[in-house]
Formats: C-alpha cells, sequence, structure tokens
C-alpha cells in the first residue's frame, strides 16, 4: 500500500479538481491496481475534525511510512510570521508542512501555488505566501534548498493553475514504479515541462504565426501574439501535444495562454492581453525580423482573420 | 455546556472552521470561521482592467467559471460592450456545465456520503444508502465522479480547459465548428444517461412534469424505477432521516439572475423574496464588518466604495469573513433561493410543506440540475456556428461596472472602479460570503450559523446532524475571498 497525504493551504482547490479528471490511471485504478491509499484529503475525506488530526500525527509521530506528500497551495508564512492565514484545526498550515516534509519519502508541489507562489505570493504578498521550495524564480521557498525527501530529492514541481491531471498522474506513477524523474532548472519532469517544449507547440494556429497573420481582436482566426498577448512561445509546458480534458487548450479555444506554468505567473504575465516582448527569448531578432518580413510576402490567400 | 471544535470541516470545498457551543443536546450558539486569506482584492489594485479576467476565476477552483461569468459581465458594463446571441449562448453553456458539474459533486461526493453514517446504522435503508453513497466505494459515487469527467470534456471544447478557462468582454472568444457542437452533444448524451439512469430513473422530461408534492407522489408510486432511483430513495428516506427538521434558515432569498440572454433578460431571474417577491435593487447590498477583522468603517457600505483594510484585535470579532446584506438582512443563496425566486411550482410547493431546511435545500439542488440539464442541450442546439461569437467592447480610463451572476451555490457579484485605465477598486461578494457571513451591525447572525443554531445532536462525537446543515449549503471556502482566522492564542496584526 502506498500512503498519500494531500494537503491543501493557499489554494482555490482547483488543481485538486483538475486532478479528479485524471483519466490513465483513473482514480480507481490507482486505488485498485497501485495500491494508492490517500489517507487525508480534505475535500473527499469521509471523516472531519478529530479524526483528521490524528491521521495526520501518525505520520508525523513516523508511526506510519508517508510515501508520497502531495502539497497543493502556497504557504503563508504571515501575517507577522505566524502562518496563521491559513491553518487546519490547531495548527497552521506552514506548521503542518514543517513536520511532515521532513517525514515524506517524495514531495510533489502540485500548482503553481505550490510550486512557485502564484497569486498568493504576486506583490505585494499580502499573507507573506512562498512555494513549498522555491519563490517565484529563486530555490529556497518554505522548506530551504537543502531540503531532501527521504528518498533523496528535493520536491518535485509539478507547475500549471491548474496543473494537468496527466502531469500528476504520470509522475506519480513514475515514482512508484521507481523510475528516475528528470527534472528541469525549476525541478519539475521535463517531460512535461523541458527546454524544447513549449505551449506554441503544436498550437493550431502556427501557420498563421509562420505567416504573421496577427488577430486584430478577440474571436479572429489569426495567432494571438502580437495584440493578444499569448505566452505561449515563452511557457514551457505540452498543453497543445496533450491537450486538457482530452479535448482542447486556451489557444484552440482563441484565448491566449496566460503562462500559468511559468515560475514568475502571474507577475510575469501582465498584464495577461498585451505582448511581453517583440521576439522570444533566445530567437535571433535580426534575422527573424527579416525573415517575418519574406513570411508575409509568402502568405497564402487562403490564411485570413475573418 | 460544552463548545464543540469540528475543525477542519472535510468534505466542502476549502477551509471552514466551525465552533458550536452545545447544550442540553442542542445548539445554542455557532461561529463560522473561514480559515483562508489570500487578498486578492488587495493584489489587483493598479491592474490593467482586463487582467481580472484571469486573476479572479483563481479564487475558486471549483466555480471559476462563475467568476469568469462575474468579471466578464463587470467589464461588459464598463467597457460598453456588444455581444451577439452565439456570445452569450457560449457562455450560458460554459456556467451551465460547470454548474451541473457542481451539483453533482455536491450531491453525491460532498453531501451524499453522509447518508452513510454510521448514525444510521440501524435504519431499515441504511444497506442501500451505503451501497450507493459510501465515499470512493458507492455505487453512485463512483457513477458520479465519471459523469464529472465527461461535463468536463464538454466544458474543454468550448473553454479549452476546465478549471480555468477565460472569459472576455464582447462575447465568447472561440469559435466553434459544427462538429464540435455535434461532439459535446454526444457526450452530454453519456452524461443523460447517469443522470437518467441512476440519479432519477426516468427521463429529464418525465420529471420535469413534476410541478407539485402531489405530482411527485404519483411519480413515485407509478413505477418501481422511480422509487428506488438515487431521488426516488432519498424523497422517501429523507424525512425518516429527519432532514426536514434540520436547518431551517433565516427565510430569506436572494438570486442575482442568470444565463443572461441576448434579450437583455436571465433564464433564471433576479430578486429578494422575504415572504413577499421583490426585484433586485443592487444598491441595497451592504457589507458590514462589525465581526470581522476589518477596520475603516461603521455599518454596512456598499461594495463599490468597498473597503478591504485589515486589522485584528482581540474581542468581539470573531471571523476574517465580510458579512453581507441585503436590505439590512441576511439572505440564503443557491439553488434553492434561485428556484423560488423563479417561482418554480414544484419547489414552492416543496418550500411550503417543509420550510426552507435540509430537506429542501437538496431537493431543491438536484430539481435545479435537472431543469439545467435540459436547458444546456437547447442551448447547444441553438447555437449557430455561422454567425460571430464575439462583438465589440471600448478602452474607456474612467467607468464603473458591475457583473452580477450566479455561481452553482449562490449569487456571486463583481464591482468595478477603472481609474486612468486601471483598476482603482475592484471588490468581490461571493455566495459562501452571504451564506457563511457572521454576525452584522445589528447582532443579526448569518444564515448558517441561523441554521445550525437550535440543531439537535444527539452523539457529540459524530454531531452529523451539524454538519448536514453546513454540507446543504454547499459552502465553498476557497471562495471568501476576504477570511483568515488568527486563533484565539495568537495575537495578529494583519497590516
Ligand atoms: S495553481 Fe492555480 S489552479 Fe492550482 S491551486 Fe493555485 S490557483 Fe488553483
Ligand atoms: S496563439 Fe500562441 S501558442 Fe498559438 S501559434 Fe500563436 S503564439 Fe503560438
Amino acid at each position: 500500500m502506498v500512503n498519500v497525504v494531500w494537503m491543501q493551504g493557499a489554494t482555490d482547490n482547483g488543481c485538486l479538481v483538475s486532478f479528479l479528471n485524471m483519466q490513465q490511471p483513473d482514480v480507481y485504478q490507482a486505488i485498485e491496481k497501485l495500491g494508492v491509499s490517500i489517507s487525508y484529503q480534505n475535500t473527499i475525506n469521509p471523516t472531519s475534525g478529530k479524526d483528521v488530526i490524528a491521521t495526520l500525527e501518525k505520520y508525523i509521530a513516523g508511526e506510519e511510512q508517508l510515501d508520497v506528500l502531495i502539497i497543493e497551495g502556497a504557504i503563508p508564512r504571515g501575517p507577522n510570521g505566524t502562518g496563521m492565514a491559513c491553518f487546519i484545526g490547531p495548527k497552521s498550515f506552514a506548521q503542518w508542512i514543517s513536520e511532515l516534509a521532513p517525514q515524506a519519502h517524495y514531495v510533489l508541489a502540485v500548482g503553481t501555488c505550490a510550486a512557485f507562489g502564484n497569486i498568493p505570493a504576486a506583490e505585494p504578498n499580502p499573507t507573506d505566501a512562498t512555494g513549498v521550495q522555491w519563490h517565484k524564480t529563486e530555490m529556497g521557498g518554505f522548506l530551504g534548498k537543502e531540503y531532501r525527501s527521504k528518498a533523496g530529492l528535493p520536491v518535485i514541481n509539478i507547475s500549471g493553475c491548474p496543473a494537468h491531471p496527466d502531469w500528476v498522474a504520470q509522475t506519480l506513477v513514475a515514482v512508484l514504479l521507481g523510475k528516475n524523474v528528470e527534472l528541469d532548472k525549476y525541478n519539475r519532469p521535463k517531460d512535461f515541462f523541458g527546454e524544447e517544449i513549449t505551449v506554441h507547440d503544436g498550437c493550431p494556429r502556427n501557420e498563421y504565426y509562420a505567416f504573421k497573420v496577427a488577430a486584430e481582436k478577440f474571436g479572429d482566426k489569426g495567432c494571438l501574439y502580437m495584440n493578444l498577448g499569448c505566452k505561449g512561445p515563452h511557457t514551457h509546458s505540452d498543453c497543445n501535444r496533450r491537450l486538457w480534458n482530452r479535448q482542447s487548450s486556451l489557444t484552440r479555444c482563441g484565448i491566449p495562454c496566460h503562462g500559468c506554468t511559468n515560475p514568475d505567473f502571474p507577475e510575469g504575465s501582465m498584464p495577461f492581453f498585451q505582448r511581453r516582448r517583440l521576439v522570444v527569448e533566445g530567437w535571433k531578432v535580426v534575422p527573424y525580423i527579416i525573415g517575418s518580413g519574406f513570411m508575409k510576402l509568402a502568405k497564402p490567400e487562403r490564411l485570413k482573420n475573418e | 455546556m460544552a463548545e464543540i471544535d469540528l475543525s477542519p470541516i472535510t468534505r466542502i470545498e476549502g477551509h471552514l472552521d466551525f465552533k458550536i457551543n452545545v447544550e442540553e443536546g442542542k445548539v445554542t450558539d455557532a461561529k463560522a470561521i473561514g480559515a483562508l486569506f489570500r487578498g486578492f482584492e488587495i493584489i489587483l489594485k493598479g491592474r490593467d482592467p482586463l487582467d481580472a479576467l484571469v486573476i479572479t476565476p483563481r479564487i475558486c477552483g471549483v466555480c471559476p467559471t462563475s467568476h469568469n461569468d462575474a468579471s466578464a459581465r463587470a467589464l461588459d458594463d464598463a467597457l460598453n460592450a456588444s455581444i451577439p446571441e452565439n456570445g452569450y449562448l457560449m457562455r450560458s453553456i460554459l456556467l451551465g456545465v460547470e454548474n451541473l458539474m457542481s451539483h453533482a459533486a455536491h450531491t453525491y461526493v460532498l453531501f451524499g456520503p453522509d447518508l452513510a453514517n454510521k448514525k444510521y446504522e440501524k435504519h431499515e435503508a441504511y444497506p442501500e444508502l451505503a451501497r450507493r453513497f459510501a465515499p470512493i466505494t458507492g455505487t453512485s459515487y463512483k457513477g458520479a465522479v465519471f459523469a464529472r469527467i465527461k461535463l468536463d470534456e464538454i466544458f474543454a471544447i468550448f473553454g479549452g480547459k476546465h478549471p480555468h478557462t477565460t472569459f472576455v468582454p464582447g462575447g465568447a472568444p472561440v469559435r466553434p465548428q459544427l462538429s464540435d457542437i455535434t461532439k459535446a452533444l454526444s457526450i452530454f448524451m453519456q452524461v443523460q444517461d447517469f443522470l437518467e439512469n441512476v440519479t432519477l430513473g426516468c427521463s429529464i422530461e418525465r420529471w420535469l412534469e413534476n410541478r407539485s408534492l402531489k405530482d411527485v407522489q404519483k411519480w413515485l408510486e407509478e413505477d418501481e424505477r422511480h422509487a428506488n432511483s438515487d431521488l426516488g430513495l432519498f424523497i422517501r428516506y429523507g424525512p425518516e432521516l429527519g432532514l426536514d427538521k434540520l436547518g431551517r434558515g433565516p427565510g430569506n432569498f436572494l438570486s442575482y439572475g442568470v444565463y443572461a440572454q441576448a434579450d437583455g433578460k436571465n433564464w433564471l431571474p433576479a430578486g429578494f423574496y422575504d415572504g413577499k417577491h421583490h426585484t433586485l435593487d443592487q444598491s441595497k447590498i451592504e457589507e458590514h464588518i462589525k465581526y470581522s477583522w476589518y477596520t475603516g468603517y461603521e455599518g454596512g457600505r456598499h461594495p463599490m466604495e468597498g473597503i478591504t483594510e485589515p486589522y485584528y484585535e482581540e474581542g468581539e470579532k470573531y471571523t476574517w469573513a465580510k458579512c453581507p446584506r441585503y436590505d439590512g438582512k441576511p439572505a440564503e443563496v443557491g439553488p434553492l433561493a434561485r428556484m423560488i425566486i423563479d417561482k418554480d411550482p414544484l419547489v414552492l410547493d416543496l418550500a411550503k410543506e417543509y420550510g426552507p431546511c435540509v430537506y429542501t435545500r437538496v431537493l431543491a439542488r438536484l430539481h435545479e440540475a435537472v431543469r439545467l440539464a435540459a436547458k444546456i442541450k437547447e442551448w447547444l442546439l441553438e447555437i449557430d456556428p455561422a454567425k460571430p461569437f464575439f462583438g465589440s467592447y471600448e478602452r474607456p480610463s474612467n467607468v464603473e461596472g458591475i457583473g452580477l451572476t450566479e455561481a452553482a451555490r449562490g449569487a456571486l457579484g463583481h464591482w468595478v472602479r477603472i481609474r486612468d485605465g486601471k483598476i482603482d477598486n475592484y471588490q468581490v461578494i461571493t455566495p459562501t460570503a452571504w451564506n457563511v457571513s457572521p454576525k452584522d451591525s445589528n447582532d443579526v447572525h448569518g444564515p448558517i450559523e441561523q441554521a445550525v443554531i437550535g440543531t439537535p445532536v444527539e452523539d457529540e462525537d459524530n454531531p452529523i446532524e451539524v454538519q448536514h446543515v453546513i454540507r446543504s449549503y454547499d459552502p465553498c471556502i476557497a471562495c471568501t475571498v476576504h477570511v483568515i482566522t488568527p486563533r484565539k492564542s495568537y495575537k495578529l496584526k494583519v497590516v
């Protein structure tokens, strides 16, 4: 049996709601075939109050093995260093995490809130919130740079607002099978967030992008980069390859990517509907601009906004 | 006197702590305490108004689409938007699908498991209730888990993903093709299977023929499948489990109206009911802070002039949830309120017979879900992919906007003031703020507190009666933007 505890801090519950859409494996297969036992998850917990506290204390005391600690939501350290902007029963969320983390074999920070702080940590950061082991683009966060789980790993970050259920499920399965999950520079699984993957990759507007047909307003067919602030090319995640809810993605539905998996989300993406810069980081500016001019000339007739 | 601390309350969406005083087997005082403060309003100040479209849905991952709708409607209003018919339909479909999903999740995942509570072990219906509603293993629970996923798929076809799509002023950014619509309809049929075979035991149309309790009685007797469906079971055993005696709220109901149509009306109308029906006047909405850890004013204040200035002191204040009142009165929001304000004949009959109790509340939610399911299908068929989905909006620099809508669990409002093209003030009043509100300036308890006070508690170690009451409102504390809870033993100053 694999004991999983799912703790929720400064979260909107979205990552849990997203996780419940998990299909391969589905929740029942995870329980029956992989032996996953969710000992505590507030939204689906059969019991309340004292029973919950007793379960958590059992893990803290080391009376039972805590295989996987999943953390959803940022960790508020305020107000005034008390952490009490968020609490569960008698202890602050921060206190629970500091007691549970040393016992856990693996720690997964699910969602941009837990991974990097997200909206709760956005300036002026009213509750002094932070991610589990990162604060935005800096390693450290709540547990500090040095923290390693019992399996010798740092916190595995699965960012996204919300995190895709597949990102969580496949990471979980890999870890349970004892596989080595390769991580990127923000300690996220490379499979989903690697350098070579962007949201731009697999977007059906790519052809419009290539020939520089820019959507002027919402509802236009063109690429959402120039005028509507799409962050797809700046964002390393596989939304347009994997698809959401097995159906679609934001850019497929005319909504510019907001860059919600990025460590500097949301501030780094605001204003959301304005272009961040003309050329994406790493691209060669002069050839790009010259090339764009040629691509415009090369545009086939059939590519129109309307 | 025993003070019982029920914290943490599980199977609600988010963080809620609750304290009750019990004397001689009855609740004499109740305090609903939210346990999370994230300060969204503070974060939004000075941002581009369109940024609210992305930030505010992250207030709640369970009902984000109601925030999508409220933020888009606030900006429609402020930015003088014009919206084509398809734009209205698209928003209604997305919000409707999410609300249906919320109702399913509430019925089966959050509320249902309590019917399998050990208190009812001796009841003749217990084995069947447990077989269907036990958490995770219950057969209906399991069915609902998968029906929810299907609904999310329909959502993603038009919204890109769930949770957290983005709405825009002026209509919808999506351009679905006919094949998207037929696919959505096909997935919808799978959901309909669950609704008709498991929940109702009859077709959607057959259930909607029930317009009074007498009709429902006839429906129960007409066919075994009706009586043995999940709904049939609940209708028959609810009163035997005492659910009609629990959770009497204040009897005032508020709805902002929802599912806006191109003709300027809402499918479900706005209104206030306090024994009489009144038209909604949003200027009568005020937030009090006498018992909330805020400062800056006394009495009530309209959200457009709202101030969110946190301030902790040890004393009579006991929560960081603000306290909204309509015309000075506490009001219940949610499906029961919407159905009463819509003058739905079946729900009016129910409310007359049983009062605003747990039983009525749960049935009103299920009835609304069935009506909504029928409507979503109609909306899907009404889309005309050849026509536009997006109209236009402007960018004035000094304006105000109001966005009123309904989440599954009740009235949601966004108020925005724009100065020099930037957000100067953004205030949100969530549905749960209405239901879970503390005492107001006149010391009148909020709806859930009122409903809990007087509740009999048979077993102090298993106060299931109180949990029934709280959960019947479907509170969503992730929603309660202004909430924080410093404990008595902590000295806090939030600046
Ligand atoms: S990352 Fe986004 S979806 Fe997940 S909990 Fe945070 S706000 Fe919600
Ligand atoms: S809409 Fe965004 S993701 Fe799609 S092609 Fe344009 S820039 Fe790339």
